[in-house]
């Protein structure tokens, strides 16, 4: 029975988290109320935010969303002083992420890379971080579900497929992509130094419309949004889930997660856009707004059962915070590579992420930026005053001859890596979260001894006559970390179902309950554990 | 689930039904080469685009909901079923259901099931279907959902009047003026592929009006356009090899695409007919006039508007402020459609993706195939591939649902800009769309009709009483 | 295999040269402004319109869409106080060469205010936008020159390019012949 203001589960967060085990419970007949604390946009406006802002900034993916005041979340444009993330530690935890309805898969690139079985065993492998608490044979029925659920595409050909160990018990539900000329040249090359540079598995229809959505057209603008909904995105599903009748409630931040004198979850409440509050109650509810704003919900619910926070026994809410630090090899070539045709991200090499050498350095992944490039070398050839066919013959040229490619490294599960919550105060009076960031030695020595040297030598073989190499390590955007996941409920958030140990009514599914990230983009994984905690919520409801 | 269209339908007195029971079909075998035949000329027939729910269900057997005019008619189970289906059927049952409208019990179909063209179907034909339905389709042991249309309509002997009136009952003969593909042609589109049951517009009673053959009509939500040979409204300009290249990819590049119940005849029927067939059925098709025949030169559907943009009237500048503005129907276009159909309307150089200018879609005579386009997209299986355009009306899977006064302006900016600028949409012509097409008056005029005549026969039978009685009284006072 | 242009534009372009040097611009002119129907230009008017559109011309040897120069003169209105007289001291520059392409007379014009100016020019038909920088004005992004350049191969970013899987194409080697625009 669904009120205006309560139902059977109370989801916080539409993004792919929420609107996946959504779905879920409303096809198991129960009544689903969704709290999400931004707006709802359609995908016309998103697409024409982007074309109308300037080529200078097309790069900052947050003009195509911008926040409302009540739900910020990080952009470009914001001035330091105002920022919504604060950072402490050596290395800044700056993230995109988009708080409207549909979450932050209206911007994501689609990548949808497994962990292998070896990922999810770091530490009684390599002596390193922690391993999950599942092995990889529990998740794989959960990857095929994700597979097919959102629509993910891939090669036929094992030797093509990732990971190379570990099964793959049902196929890709569409065939992998076409490469753009630069990534044909590119696998050749890589292919002389004994790498394999294989399709990325995409949340992108392949070939052929899938789950009444179209098929890629190579626009090429995945990131920031795919105009046409050929990349799965969380949006897609809230038209159907309202047919199925769930309750969406917009511009909505909740701010108290609330327990009761048997410290089960008795309600949630939110702020209106006008500062009103409201309180909604459920018999369940399901945190699904990913690994930063789940954290600094749960610290902000502190109450005298749970003085460090709601779920927080364990100490261990907002800790462990990681990402995919990257570094990116800008690469002009002598001859024409031709990045930009079809989607922005299709490839890219993933067995340098595995090894023995996990036991002293991160693995790294290294991905081919399939971005047109015209937006990039417009600026400099115009910057060389150069006029008339010279002009002309430089931006071709520099747009055929440059290209990204993009080292991803996991990191470590490192308590100190931790988000609490500043005194700085956002629209509404709630804290903003402030994160303590180092990506640690273990990033640093692979970049040394690691990941540079094999880029550079990427970059050779290339046939590279300038090679501009990032300062620093800049974020994936991959929020991992912050309601980890354990069998010990003293150092961990969730169980293995990401219900939280300390509260049975309350499940915190999605990145933050990853224990290692590998290289990977990790949206799949987030998924397949939303379909566990799904499954697992539909049980214990009809328990109950 | 897609809602067929049918816009022909029954009104008459009611007249007693008179049931029969059922015969057990002959236990024959048939041979795989008629069986084939009879596969054949159930694709030539269509026959799987109705009686199919395409939302999962199985093959042959029903429960499709086609919208008509009147009421929502679901087809039927024609497997060989013989709880549920047609596995009881004698051949001469199974011959007058497709020939005569009449099922296995006697009951009248509704001619949502043409068989006012296949009427025209040969004994030899009518075997091989046979064949096919008894031992090619698989039994589906599984209840189609009935058929309740509003009284009167619901009284299916009405349809027997209806019949004498408008069903020809007379099998095909060739004409020995005309070629053999002519009649070939001829036997397949007035028969199994039944155009005019589209194609031709209907009468107040629902009829196909035969002067005015294959000029075009309203069919739901879509416009079924003038496919008759004249050069101005039908496809006169059009060549055999086009024609055909039609049927067989549901395209011609910067003319046409099928859409709506076409593109699933495509998808089901003419792409698997060999190219004889095709030929055959072009050259009848290209041989029938129009009633309405115009000038030899005017423009057409095909060749309006042309490559352009109003861009620079709104780029840079604040989207949601500018949908609001003079240039909604651009800034909309542009949001909505570019990404697939190109900024300057020019499509994709493979033409996967058409043009919008070039193409009968936007510059028929009348609105409505953009509309519809708009609000249901385009679905249809080639061996091409599987060309789909998404909706963007009220489905689950909408894109962006649009409203009628966005799709209004959007329909209007592609009229003026890319079609047939003298036409003009409005909020509510898109409403009527959305709903699934214009509905008809014919229901409230049977009940009327019914009324008038129930009254008519009171006053009469009130009469008879009262004279009656008078009389008696007259009686009874004269002795 | 050979490959068609993408670009598909036509009928909306001007011819360059045989319009400018002819003393046609009023013709010009009148056309920009015809086919800018509901849009502000208060801040141009038509003349100035059409001698940016000349200048535009000489200055970059491509068909250019009057209704993009109309967007950019209205923001050069307002950022060059000396809009007009820098117009007319280029096109002099120009006209005194007899020049045909940009190559023959770019060199002519002085350093400072005037080639800044031509600079910018270039860059706003190039980039579409006045500036690199965030707040920069936007004056297309579709016919943005940048793309013209490449559109034999690539797309301008959120417009599609073929039917599904169909965008496979060679590796176009610098030697090929750069798009016609």
């Amino acid at each position: 029975m669904v009120t205006k203001n309560s139902a059977d589960v109370v989801i916080v967060g539409t993004g792919v988290v929420g609107v996946v085990i959504a779905e879920q419970l409303l096809d198991a007949g129960h009544s689903v109320l969704m709290i999400e604390a931004g707006p709802r946009v359609s995908r016309a406006e998103v697409v024409e935010n982007w074309r109308n802002a300037p080529l200078g900034v097309k790069g900052d993916t947050s003009v195509a969303y911008p926040p409302r005041p009540w739900a910020p979340h990080p952009t470009g444009a914001e001035k330091p002083e105002n920022a919504y993330l604060q950072f402490t530690g050596p290395d800044a935890y700056d993230q995109t992420f988009i708080r409207y309805a549909g979450g932050s898969t209206w911007h994501w690139a689609g990548t949808s890379w497994r962990l292998t079985p070896e990922d999810m065993r770091l530490n009684s492998l390599y002596g390193v971080g922690r391993d999950w608490a599942f092995d990889y044979d529990t998740l794989e029925p959960y990857y095929v579900r994700t597979e097919h659920k959102l629509g993910i595409c891939g090669p036929s050909d094992r030797a093509q497929q990732w990971p190379q160990t570990g099964a793959r018990s049902a196929d890709y539900p569409m065939p992998a992509l076409p490469f753009s000329p630069g990534e044909v040249r590119f696998t050749d090359v890589v292919k002389t130094l004994g790498y394999n540079n294989i399709p990325v598995s995409q949340a992108r229809n392949s070939g052929m419309p899938y789950d009444g959505r179209p098929a890629c057209c190579a626009n090429n603008n995945c990131v920031p949004v795919c105009p046409v909904a050929a990349k799965y995105d969380a949006e897609t599903a809230l038209h159907r889930l309202e047919k199925k009748g769930v309750t969406l409630l917009v511009d909505s931040v909740v701010y108290q997660v609330e327990t009761n004198a048997q410290n089960k979850i008795e309600a949630v409440s939110y702020y209106d856009q006008h500062k009103q509050s409201h309180r909604i109650t459920g018999k369940l509810f399901v945190l699904a707004c990913n690994g930063l704003e789940n954290p600094k919900l749960l610290l902000m619910s502190k109450d005298d059962r749970n003085p460090n926070g709601v779920a927080n026994s364990s100490d261990q809410v907002g800790r462990n915070m990681m990402d995919h630090p990257a570094r990116s090899f800008t690469v002009t070539t002598k001859d024409p590579y031709w990045s930009g045709v079809g989607p922005v991200v299709n490839s890219g090499i993933m067995q340098t992420s595995q090894g023995s050498f996990r036991s002293e350095h991160a693995g790294a992944y290294f991905r081919y930026n399939n971005f047109a490039r015209n937006r990039f070398v417009t600026f400099a050839a115009l910057k060389k005053g150069l006029v008339g066919k010279a002009l002309d013959e430089e931006i071709r040229r520099m747009t055929a001859c440059t290209a990204d490619i993009v080292a991803a490294h996991e990191i470590l599960a490192d308590p100190n890596n931790r988000l609490t919550l500043s005194d700085k105060k956002d629209w509404l009076g709630l804290p903003k979260p402030s994160i303590h960031y180092d990506v640690g030695d273990y990033v640093r020595k692979s970049w040394e001894a690691y990941s540079q040297p094999i880029g550079k030598q990427i970059a050779e073989a290339m046939g590279a006559v300038d090679i501009k190499i990032s300062p620093k390590f800049n974020n994936s955007k991959h929020i991992m970390g912050g309601t980890i996941m354990g069998k010990d409920a003293s150092n961990s958030v969730v169980d293995v179902d990401c219900r939280s140990h300390d509260h049975e009514n309350l499940f915190i599914p999605g990145g933050g309950a990853m224990a290692a990230g590998a290289c990977g983009n990790s949206t799949i994984t987030m998924v397949a554990l939303a379909l566990k905690a799904g499954d697992a919520i539909v049980d214990q409801m009809r328990g109950a | 689930m897609i809602m067929k269209t049918i816009t022909s339908f029954a009104l008459a007195a009611p007249l007693a039904l008179v049931a029969l029971a059922p015969v057990t079909a002959s236990a024959q075998e048939f041979s795989k080469e008629l069986i084939d035949k009879g596969r054949y000329l159930a694709t030539a027939s269509d026959c799987v685009a109705c009686h199919t729910n395409h939302a999962g269900g199985k093959p042959m057997a029903g429960g499709l909901p086609m919208s008509s005019p009147v009421g929502t008619i679901m087809s039927t189970n024609i497997t060989p079923s013989k709880q549920f289906g047609i596995g009881n059927y004698t051949e001469a049952q199974f011959a007058d259901a497709v020939r005569k409208g009449v099922r296995g019990d006697g009951a009248n179909l509704y001619p949502a099931m043409p068989y006012v063209s296949y009427s025209n179907m040969t004994d030899e034909d009518i075997h091989a279907l046979y064949a096919y339905f008894m031992q090619g389709v698989q039994p589906v042991d599984e209840k189609a959902p009935e058929t309740s249309l509003p009284f009167p309509m619901n009284i299916r002997a009405s349809m027997m009047g209806w019949n004498m009136l408008f069903r020809p009952n007379e099998m095909h003969k060739d004409d020995p003026a005309q070629s053999a593909e002519w009649n070939r042609g001829r036997y397949l589109a007035e028969g199994a592929a039944h155009c005019s049951t589209c194609h031709t517009p209907r009468g107040a009673l629902m009829q196909e009006q035969k002067d005015l053959n294959l000029t075009g009509s309203q069919i739901g939500p879509w416009f079924a356009p003038d496919i008759t040979n004249d050069k101005v409204h039908g496809i006169g300009t059009w060549t055999q090899e086009e024609l055909v290249t039609y049927l067989k990819t549901g395209r011609l590049d910067h003319r046409a695409q099928a859409a709506g119940s076409m593109a699933e005849a495509i998808s089901y029927s003419f792409q698997h007919l060999t190219d004889p067939d095709l030929n055959a059925i072009a050259t009848y098709v290209r041989s029938v006039p129009s009633a309405n025949a115009t000038q030899a030169s005017a423009p057409t559907r095909f060749d309006q508007g042309k490559a352009g943009n109003e861009l620079a009237a709104f780029r840079g500048r604040n989207y949601a402020e500018g949908i609001k503005g003079d240039q909604a129907g651009a800034a909309l276009y542009t949001a909505n459609c570019a990404s697939c159909h190109g900024y300057n309307a020019q499509g994709t150089t493979d033409g996967y993706y058409p043009s919008l200018f070039h193409n009968a879609a936007t510059a028929g005579d009348n609105p409505t195939n953009v509309i519809a386009a708009i609000l249901y997209g385009v679905d249809r299986h080639t061996k091409g591939g599987h060309v789909f355009m998404p909706p963007f009306g009220d489905q689950p899977n909408t894109v962006n649902a649009l409203s009628n006064v966005e799709v209004a302006s959007l329909s209007n900016f592609l009229l003026k800009d890319y079609g047939n600028a003298k036409l003009t949409v409005t909020p509510e012509d898109v409403q009527v769309i959305r709903q699934g097409g214009p509905s008809s008056q014919l229901v409230l005029f049977a009940r009327i009709g019914m009324g008038a005549g129930a009254a008519a026969a009171l006053i009469v039978l009130g009469a008879a009483v009262w004279l009656f009685r008078r009389k008696r009284a007259q009686t009874q006072t004269a002795a | 295999m050979t490959r068609q242009s993408n670009d598909p534009n036509g009928k909306l372009m001007m011819s360059r040269r045989g319009m400018l040097l002819s003393g046609a611009t009023l013709l010009a002119g009148s056309m920009a402004a015809s086919l800018c129907p509901g849009m502000a230009l208060a801040a141009v008017d038509a003349g100035a319109q059409s001698r940016f559109m000349q200048l535009s011309n000489l200055l970059i040897d491509h068909r250019l869409n009057p209704d993009v120069g109309a967007r950019i003169a209205e923001t050069a209105t307002g950022q060059y106080t000396n809009f007009a007289g820098m117009l007319d001291a280029i096109i002099a520059i120009a006209e005194k060469k007899q020049a045909k392409t940009v190559e023959e007379f770019f060199g002519d014009i002085p350093e400072g205010e005037l080639k800044d100016f031509a600079h910018w020019v270039i860059f706003a038909w190039y980039s579409g936008c006045s500036s690199e920088k965030r707040d920069a004005k936007v004056f297309t992004y579709e016919e943005a020159l940048t793309f013209k350049t490449t559109s034999d191969v690539v797309t301008i970013p959120s417009y599609g390019i073929s039917g599904p899987n169909l965008w496979t194409r060679p590796n176009v080697p610098l030697s090929a012949p750069m798009p016609r625009f």
